[in-house]
């Protein structure tokens, strides 16, 4: 009775057979086209170049041509008017505005060099601290935005753009602008 | 051909052969497995991100390589970079307006003390006007003009984008502006490297 129900070799076979899985013939199994080295470029182009416009923030100043010739397109200042001029010298910033020629340490009018360097360097906040107090001097200067930046010839012109970003806010107080305002003599 | 229930005394009934026969392919199936992430989504998307920023860059007058023949001065100015005027670049080594080459520019000793050069001067080395740089001015005034009629822009003067190398001497810097306000250029926007701090 045990021996009835035991699968025959045949039987067995067969189950075999019927139950293997079956292999998919290439015509019936639908390539797909290997894009992962594609992919792998465009990730690596992506990743470069937000890198390199990481590096290129950038901004302008603008200006108008400078005063030994050119268009007219500077503004008119009065004559009441502080006319505040930064001649960038080797040993340091002299400064001169309405009243003429400003002392050393910015304390009133008198010869030399206003701000001299510090530790070889050009003392930029005793440049933005006396160009607030020159400013505040007179109400009429207030609303008074646009300065002239001179230079020794050999001056560099990131020391310019370090002079005109000295001279835009009062490093004290931030809301409090200076001069935004830029334009350049020629150096006799 | 005979049933595998009627082959032989030996052989299981039909019943016990199908039975048999489920379990077989129970425990022969395979479980269903993931042969391939499917990321062509994502492949699309990034392809339109990389030639959106691509085309926002090649287009952008803002882009400036920086290499050791020109880099750009830093600024703490936030302003976002104009776009518009023809750009006049100053390297260490050359000036160009636009992509065109303009003049060679001699050592920085020279460059500090007398410009460019008498040579390239309309009268002497005390000169602030740089005769070829001006006669590339005037054809890209010209251009610059049409442009700014069609746009509908004032077209009495045009606009020019410094882009000079933060080692550059004044006097350099001064030839240049004044030869471009000899050549109707009434504004300029000097372009800079943002920054934190005011560099020393």
């Amino acid at each position: 009775m045990e021996e009835s129900y035991s699968l025959s070799a045949a039987q067995r076979a067969k189950i075999r057979r019927l139950s293997a899985q079956q292999e998919l013939s290439p015509d019936e199994e639908g390539g797909e086209l290997n894009i992962i080295p594609f992919l792998d470029i465009i990730t690596n182009i992506l990743i470069f170049v937000l890198a390199t416009i990481a590096v290129t923030f950038t901004a302008t100043i603008d200006t108008t041509p400078p005063s030994s010739g050119g268009k007219g397109v500077r503004k008119d200042i009065q004559s009441t008017a502080l006319n505040l001029t930064i001649l960038i010298v080797n040993d340091g910033f002299s400064i001169k505005a309405a009243g003429g020629n400003v002392a050393p340490g910015c304390t009133g009018p008198g010869v030399g060099i206003a701000i001299p360097k510090k530790s070889g360097q050009f003392d930029y906040e005793a440049l933005n601290a006396c160009a607030s107090k020159l400013k505040s001097a007179s109400p009429d200067f207030a609303d008074e935005n646009q300065f002239y930046v001179t230079a020794n010839p050999g001056t560099d012109y990131q020391t310019i753009i370090s002079v005109i970003d000295a001279l835009r806010v009062d490093m004290r107080d931030k809301s409090k602008t200076l001069f935004t305002d830029v334009a350049f003599k020629v150096p006799l | 051909m005979t049933s595998p229930a009627q082959g032989s005394s030996k052989s299981a009934p039909m019943p016990r052969f199908k039975t048999e026969l489920r379990k077989a392919i129970r425990r022969n199936a395979a479980e269903p497995e993931v042969n391939f992430l499917n990321i062509t989504a994502m492949l699309d998307m990034m392809t339109i991100i990389l030639v959106f920023l691509l085309k926002s860059l090649g287009e952008s007058s803002a882009s400036v390589p920086q290499n050791d023949d020109l880099r750009l001065p830093k600024s703490i100015v936030q302003a976002q970079p104009s776009e518009e005027g023809v750009v006049v670049t100053v390297s260490k080594s050359q000036l160009l307006v636009g992509d065109k080459k303009v003049l060679e520019l001699p050592g920085r000793e020279s460059l500090a003390q007398t410009g460019v050069g008498a040579q390239e001067k309309r009268s002497g080395p005390n000169d602030v006007y740089i005769v070829k740089l001006g006669n590339a001015l005037q054809s890209a005034r010209k251009l610059d003009r049409k442009v700014r009629e069609a746009k509908g822009l004032d077209a009495s003067t045009s606009e020019a984008i410094i882009v000079a190398d933060g080692s550059t001497p004044y006097r350099l810097l001064i030839e240049v502006l004044f030869t471009l306000g000899s050549s109707e250029f009434g504004k300029y926007h000097l372009m800079v490297m943002q920054g934190k701090e005011i560099p020393h």
